[in-house]
């Protein structure tokens, strides 16, 4: 049984559901990176489909900044850095 | 300086002249160490990235600059052309990127169609932004010809 299920106090539960809000791999536009280049990178680490890559990275472009994948913090981290290693600007976020 | 693909799927270099193989040794004088602290100050403190990932992006992108700079130096001394094969296309890439983005840090040239002209009053200014449509040409051929899967 989960605190969620039964929890001892109010502020318990509060602290839990804050907790659990997955994390966001954001990748942030800049003038540098080429769009070709962004999108091989998104289908190289994220296994995207050219179609799916593409339609990030004019996200990425047109939009300044653009979610890429959601899941928990480790693996955000992990891609985030992947993506640095890739020389793209990207963070984590707090899922909305 | 010709920039043309090989029926290799690599591309070759070709520098005619001493300003050519500056051009080519600048690649890494363009770029600067802080890449990876400037990534690194775009995560949160709980991540610790700026103790634990930077160090090691800092090397990384270190290792590709002077890979660069060495197979410049050694085709320069041979007096030969520069082969980027597949093998090393994304140390080519990531070294020329750096360049960009130190370049594009120090001045803020934005995207090409919203350079501002008074940019070019200045020659070292002007020198910088050719340099980096160079780099900029040279990465859209390893995209087009050596990139490919």
């Amino acid at each position: 049984m989960n605190a969620v299920d039964a929890p001892a106090h109010e502020g318990q539960t509060r602290t839990k559901k804050k907790s659990d809000k997955p994390w966001q791999v954001v990748v942030l536009d800049d003038p540098v990176n080429l769009m070709e280049y962004v999108s091989r990178v998104l289908t190289n680490i994220f296994g995207f489909s050219t179609e799916k890559a593409k339609e990030l990275m004019m996200a990425v472009h047109q939009k300044g900044r653009a979610v890429v994948w959601v899941g928990n913090r480790e693996k955000a981290e992990m891609y985030v850095n992947q993506l640095h290693s890739a020389q793209l600007h990207a963070t984590l976020d707090r899922a909305e | 300086m010709t920039v043309g693909p090989t029926v290799a799927g690599g591309l070759k270099l070709v520098p005619e002249t001493d300003h050519d193989w500056m051009l080519l040794i600048g690649i890494a004088g363009d770029s600067d160490s802080d890449l990876a602290g400037r990534l690194a100050g775009l995560m949160d403190e709980d991540s610790m990235w700026d103790e634990i990932v930077a160090p090691e992006l800092a090397e990384e992108f270190s290792k590709q600059r002077i890979k660069v700079v060495k197979e410049v130096m050694r085709a320069k001394e041979e007096d030969g052309d520069i082969y980027i094969l597949k093998g090393s296309v994304d140390i080519w890439y990531g070294a020329l990127n750096q360049a960009r983005l130190a370049l594009e840090d120090k001045y803020k040239f934005g995207a090409r169609e919203e350079v501002d002209p008074k940019i070019f009053e200045d020659p070292s200014v002007r020198a910088a932004y050719f340099r980096n449509n160079f780099y900029s040409h040279v990465q859209g051929l390893l995209l087009q010809y050596v990139m490919v899967d």
